[in-house]
């Protein structure tokens, strides 16, 4: 249990500007995902809430104790590593009990807490052996184990599942979440893959170039991303992008890419401001496939090239190349697409995202709620 | 093909009677009676063998088994107390990170870059001043200087193998520094330790040229020392006696090279080509 602020966090190595300016409060017992591709900082973050690795700047807060000096082992976290550093010496129960032996506890009440453990995480009948003697998904169990067993006030994880197959990768997440509510830390998740911090987390913080992009819950992030990174990020697909150029005629804002036109609604066309060009951006399950090429002003609706078909089972992506950008449509398999085909994407304009050319940041998020 | 490999039987052929003809004429010529070892005409093989040599070792005027015993104890010690200093230091040079690293790493090596011979003077002074001359303890020192870098070196690589991780882990879970040395690297590094300790033991068993200039008391010196001081004399020279005492100096030796050749090759290469 335990609150975390992160306050003014940087760190660099000598020239190397690794994280700047990280800002961040974690409420006692959330779960929060930590995301970003790599290089993006989200590791050295974890990595210093945990205090194995020093900060340039900043401070670090659990509740009301500022932890910046206070050592590791004092800090009453606990850290699941992506190799897991399970201790191959030892076996599965002495890996468990490692950490609370240290705690001078009662050896009964080490042994009542490591088969409790066990018996929560499903590897009771494994507790004699040794590391090597483990699947990799009982190797992550023990490790999730040797984490929560000392009941720490926060709980560390460095992309625990990337070194699992994708089956067990979907099991072990909903592990992951029963054992957090299990106990009663606070979380944070560091991961590369976007579709687990959507599935998993409480918020999602996105990190690009060791800044905090954005911060919110998976709803959030995918319905108002606040710049063009977090937008393309988030969400499998990725949204597509086109660069329009912007035409006033009196009080009517309107975006055009080659052909395409469409109007903007008053209150977005305001956002627009006096820029000449912005990026539109669409999700894919925005875009539909039609058959009638006309244009409506509340609609856009564009003309390409299909590139690539990827085959779902149930719908299809349609990857297009339209005028100045990359479209992703994703659609039933109604309708029959070959590359090379040329179609016609439509999505609703209030349906469109729209970012500033040069800063990417997000001019208007989609109107919501409205018909 | 054949001819090839006709050709690499030869070589290999030559190569090991090269290297093996010497330790067979060492172990026939302690089996042969004085005569015989010191005939001018030598004899290939003993032919009349005898045991005499030996019982000679330890039932001679020579006391040997001192001289074993000296050896024994002065070589052990020597890779107790180079491991022991060695462990930490190759810890930190492995996992702190501080600028002078480099530096310091082969700061360390110095002493084995220099040939033997001139750690003599040096050190005979330091020991002199110290009052260590002609003790076990004196010698126990200057093997220890020379083991030491080697060692440092050795138990670097071993632990630099070892996942950081695990390490992090003990971290995380409230150990210290050195509980973590103790307890987690040691434990996975124990080949590596033993491997370094043998090696050290060796090359102070080996060592011929400290003992000969440390000691001047017959009954304290190591066994490579007496070979030299004992056998040889002024008018003859006691060749069975020699080769048998040199055979009983070689196998320990030898039994120690066996048990650890295996990683011991493994932590040279290693060593080889991780950088500091």
């Amino acid at each position: 249990m335990a609150r975390i602020s992160l306050r003014n966090v940087g760190k660099r190595y000598d020239d190397v500007v690794a994280l700047a300016e990280c800002n961040l409060e974690i409420a006692d017992r959330e779960f929060v995902v930590l995301v970003g591709p790599s290089g993006s900082g989200k590791t050295t973050l974890l990595r210093i809430i945990a205090g194995l690795e020093h900060m340039s700047a900043g401070d670090v807060w659990f509740d009301e104790r500022r932890v910046n000096d206070v050592d590791v082992g004092d800090r009453d976290i606990a850290m699941v590593f992506q190799n897991y550093g399970l201790y191959p010496h030892m076996s599965v129960y002495d890996n468990m009990a490692f950490g609370l032996r240290r705690r001078k506890l009662a050896p009964a009440d080490i042994d009542a807490r490591v088969r409790r453990t066990a018996q929560l995480l499903d590897i009771a009948p494994l507790l004699a052996r040794r590391p090597r003697q483990l699947s990799g998904g009982q190797r992550q169990r023990v490790a999730l184990g040797r984490a929560i067993v000392r009941d720490p006030a926060v709980f560390l994880l460095d992309e625990p599942l990337s070194n699992l197959d994708a089956h067990l990768r979907v099991q072990m997440r909903a592990e992951i979440l029963k054992v957090h509510r299990a106990v009663t830390a606070t979380a944070v998740y560091v991961t590369h893959d976007q579709v687990e911090a959507l599935t998993m987390g409480d918020r999602i913080v996105v990190m690009h170039q060791g800044r905090i992009q954005q911060v919110g819950t998976p709803a959030e992030l995918y319905d108002n991303p606040v710049n063009r990174f977090v937008a393309g990020f988030i969400g499998t697909p990725a949204m597509g992008f086109i660069e329009c150029s912007v035409e006033r005629t009196g009080n009517e804002v309107a975006l055009r890419a080659g052909d395409a036109r469409v109007g903007l609604a008053p209150q977005r066309a305001q956002a627009v401001d006096r820029a000449s060009t912005v990026v539109v951006g669409v999700r894919p399950e925005r875009l539909s496939l039609v058959d009638d090429a006309s244009a409506h002003a509340d609609t856009l609706t564009v003309r390409g090239v299909v590139q690539v078909v990827e085959m779902l089972g149930s719908e299809q992506y349609v990857h297009v190349e339209v005028p100045a950008g990359m479209l992703t449509a994703r659609v039933t398999r109604d309708r029959p697409v070959k590359p090379e085909e040329i179609v016609t994407l439509r999505a609703a304009a209030r349906h469109l995202h729209l970012f500033d050319a040069a800063t990417g940041a997000a001019l208007t998020a989609p109107v919501r709620g409205e018909i | 093909m054949r001819a090839s490999r006709i050709v690499q039987a030869i070589a290999l052929g030559l190569a090991l009677a090269w290297s093996l003809a010497p330790i067979y004429w060492m172990l026939a010529t302690s089996f042969k009676n004085e005569l015989e070892a010191s005939a001018l005409d030598p004899t290939l093989w003993p032919h009349a063998a005898t045991l005499d040599n030996y019982r000679g070792l330890v039932g001679g005027t020579l006391p040997f088994p001192t001289f074993f015993v000296n050896t024994v104890v002065t070589c052990l010690a020597t890779a107790a107390v180079a491991v022991a200093i060695a462990l930490p230091a190759a810890y930190a040079l492995s996992r702190a990170r501080f600028r002078s690293r480099g530096a310091v790493a082969y700061g360390i090596l110095v002493s084995r870059m220099l040939p033997l011979v001139v750690l003599l003077a040096p050190l005979y002074l330091l020991l002199l001043h110290a009052h260590l001359l002609d003790s076990n303890l004196g010698l126990v020192v200057g093997f220890t200087t020379f083991g030491l870098p080697f060692a440092v070196w050795m138990l670097k690589t071993f632990i630099d193998a070892v996942p950081i991780e695990i390490e992090e882990s003990a971290r995380v879970d409230g150990y210290p520094r050195w509980q973590i040395l103790l307890r987690v690297v040691v434990p996975l590094i124990l080949p590596g330790v033993l491997t370094t300790a043998t090696f050290v033991f060796m090359d102070a068993w080996n060592n011929l040229i400290f003992p000969l200039s440390f000691m001047t008391t017959l009954e304290k010196q190591t066994l490579p020392a007496a070979l030299v001081v004992s056998f040889t004399g002024q008018f003859k020279t006691d060749w069975g006696g020699m080769m048998a005492a040199a055979t009983v100096t070689t196998l320990p030796l030898m039994v120690a090279f066996f048990a650890v050749q295996r990683s011991m090759v493994r932590g040279l290469t290693a060593g080889a080509v991780a950088g500091v």
